[in-house]
């Protein structure tokens, strides 16, 4: 475990209520355990096999046709299939439904597999720190001012000036 | 275009009329909601995704989209849909990047993503200069187009247009911030879309229903023949055709004002709904301006040349006075008219949270400042930021070369923001020097190329460059590496260590939204969870 940080950066964030802002919601979690976590690993594993090849493949397609426009004009200037259209139009065509397709392809995943996982990721980071906090002193909750202090300030504005 | 300025168009002003009617509307109904400063900057968090979607198609697709992009395929052909084509595949970017995390761990502005886990002050003030350099370039570009526009179509006077213009963003802006800015953007998304789409079935209609001779038309009304459907009648230099490409597709994911709507809704869900959404309506617009700029041309041929101008932005007009006479051009007008008004109120908003949350609220004030505070120096800085793109317009007035000011604010997008923002969310080595000698690097890069591109120094019409040696008139290929090497190698020369935690709660929060900012329940009609909202703090 690692809840040895200081207040660092010198914010005095005033004590952290949470609030309708939401970011003080969970102030002890143990985010490098969350980090860590099974839940977290499989989620951001199916993210990267998901997201990486869909990345270099659109860029491909995409600097493929960009490069053809560029250094082959003429090509990209024949007829393709029928008078009027030309190779390089069609291609173009090509790239709107790959961005469709491409854009419905990670809705579908996101909705399917990696929502769940983040969900389950999330509930166990929750989870962890319940019984975490039992061993900690309350005060740690104000390390994570640390890192985004100024989240804080408005936060508690909104509780202590609805 | 003397065609146009003869006289005021009375139709036109109507339409406008109509239009600042109904945006002036929604505002007072959101100036009678919006209270926090997340009602200011994100609208509560409360649009859902496909409100989202058209509020971002509404920010994105400006008039050098609408009359812009048809005007370079009337004049210049094949050349004028590549820009099409990169201004969509750029979501891909955005959605697969950036999206979802910006909504998970952002606040207000971008500088918040990268504050988060790095030292904040520094941070936050190298985020700033990326965004504001970005929507300087964006917003004066914008204005001057739109004082141009509005001279030519509706006959009154350049500045008196730039300051309507101005005055009426300002007026969104302070008195119904985010809420009254989407909406403004979301009906304008619906304008511009169903005039895209009317304007595309007639012109079909003109030339006989077959989508086809749209091309075959379009090439034999013009002079270059086949030439006309090939590329490089516009972009000459095939280096520079890539390095455009580049700037398009990772420059949409730098563009503060885009970024900045992923606070607006609930959730990541939502977040990337709304980017399907957008995908679908810009991709349909843009597939739509092929058929409005080669009908232009099939139609208008190449008589229409001169009186479309040097860029091609009347080619539109003409094309709708053509097929519809003057009450179609009136309200092909108003819509141009609502476009602009959409995206440089976008455009501000986003400055707004730069100077008031970024600088003043947390650089300045150490973040001591109330709540109240934050949104009444958001409001000044609106109108200042207003006041000043009023007055850089009219002493550019209509001189000022626009197409160099897109340009160079998505060269700063791409080159500055992007890479800060991408690394800041996915390297966990990344550090707060390396923020700033990237968006540095990306920011001087971007300007210093665009100055001695062959376009801007010695002048347009100049046969090379200042250097000689250096003819790209697109800076991306060169200033985005850069971007990236300046984020590199100042996190590898400082000394500065980064803990572990603050990378891990960025990184688990950006992925699984845990400890995302909440929203406050708002819509334009009432607070919709005002029991829920209550509730909030008792919950913890």
């Amino acid at each position: 475990m690692t809840h040895t940080h200081g207040t660092g950066a010198g914010r005095t964030a005033g004590p952290v209520a949470g609030g309708a802002e939401g970011s003080e919601r969970h102030p002890e979690i143990d985010w490098v355990a969350a980090e860590r976590s099974p839940e977290f690993r499989e989620l951001i594993r199916r993210k990267k096999a998901f997201v990486i090849p869909a990345t270099v493949f659109f860029l491909a397609w995409y600097f493929g046709f960009i490069i053809l426009a560029g250094y082959a004009p003429d090509f990209m200037g024949e007829t393709f299939i029928t008078d009027g259209l030309t190779v390089g139009y069609a291609l173009a065509l090509t790239q709107f439904v790959m961005v469709w397709a491409l854009g419905w392809l990670y809705l579908r995943k996101a909705d399917r597999v990696f929502d769940p996982l983040a969900h389950d990721a999330a509930r166990e980071a929750v989870h962890a720190e319940r019984t975490a906090t039992r061993r900690f002193d309350r005060d740690t909750g104000s390390t994570t001012a640390t890192a985004r202090g100024q989240d804080a300030a408005p936060a508690d504005r909104e509780v202590t000036n609805p | 275009m003397t065609w146009l300025i003869a006289d005021v168009n009375t139709t036109a002003l109507a339409v406008f009329a109509v239009v600042v009617g109904v945006t002036l509307v929604v505002t007072y109904f959101a100036s009678k909601r919006v209270s926090t400063a997340t009602d200011f900057w994100a609208a509560g968090r409360g649009l859902t995704g496909p409100q989202n979607g058209f509020a971002i198609a509404g920010d994105y697709m400006s008039a050098a989209s609408f009359l812009g992009i048809a005007g370079l395929i009337f004049l210049f052909g094949f050349d004028g849909f590549l820009y099409s084509v990169g201004f969509l595949v750029a979501f891909l970017t955005v959605l697969f990047l950036l999206a979802e995390r910006m909504r998970n761990s952002g606040k207000y502005t971008i500088a918040d993503v990268l504050a988060f886990r790095l030292n904040e002050r520094p941070a936050r003030g190298a985020a700033a200069l990326g965004t504001l350099s970005v929507v300087a370039f964006y917003l004066i570009a914008q204005m001057v187009g739109a004082g141009v526009l509005i001279e030519g179509l509706v006959g009154i006077d350049f500045w008196l247009s730039v300051v309507l213009t101005g005055a009426f963003m300002v007026i969104y802006i302070v008195a119904g911030g985010m809420l009254a800015t989407s909406w403004v953007q979301i009906i304008k998304a619906f304008l511009l879309m169903t005039a895209a789409v009317v304007m595309t079935i007639w012109v079909l209609a003109k030339i006989g229903g077959n989508p086809l001779d749209l091309f075959r038309d379009a090439r034999s009304k013009s002079a270059e023949g086949d030439a006309y459907l090939k590329p490089g009648l516009f972009l000459a230099s095939p280096l520079d055709t890539v390095s455009l490409g580049l700037g398009l597709v990772l420059g949409t994911a730098g563009l503060p004002h885009i970024l900045m709507r992923f606070f607006t809704v609930p959730n990541a869900k939502a977040a990337r709904s709304s980017v399907m959404w957008a995908m679908v309506l810009i991709g349909a617009f843009y597939v739509m301006t092929t058929a409005l700029g080669f009908g232009a041309r099939a139609i208008l041929g190449q008589g229409g040349e001169e009186a479309a101008g040097t860029t091609g932005n009347f080619a539109l007009p003409l094309l709708a006075d053509e097929l519809g006479g003057d009450f179609f051009l009136a309200i092909i007008a108003g819509v141009a008219f609502a476009t602009i008004l959409a995206v440089v109120a976008g455009l501000v908003i986003s400055a707004s949270g730069a100077v008031a949350h970024d600088v003043w609220s947390n650089i300045v004030r150490h973040g001591r400042d109330s709540e109240k505070e934050e949104v009444w120096v958001a409001k000044l800085a609106a109108i200042g930021i207003g006041a000043i793109a009023i007055a850089i317009a009219m002493i550019g007035g209509e001189g000022l070369n626009v197409s160099f000011m897109v340009g160079l604010a998505f060269a700063v997008a791409a080159s500055a923001n992007f890479p800060a923002l991408l690394l800041a969310l996915t390297w966990r080595r990344f550090n707060t020097a390396g923020a700033i000698t990237g968006v540095l690097f990306g920011t001087i890069s971007s300007v210093a190329l665009v100055i001695i591109s062959p376009t801007v120094w010695p002048g347009p019409d100049s046969e090379g460059g200042a250097l000689g040696w250096y003819d790209l008139a697109n800076p991306g290929i060169i200033s985005i590496p850069l971007g990236f090497i300046g984020c590199w190698l100042g996190t590898m020369l400082s000394r500065e260590r980064v803990t572990d935690r603050s990378f891990d709660e960025l990184y688990v929060r950006s992925e699984t939204g845990l400890g995302a900012e909440a929203g406050t329940g708002l819509t334009l009609t009432g607070r919709s969870s005002e029991r829920e909202r209550e509730r909030e703090p008792a919950a913890v």
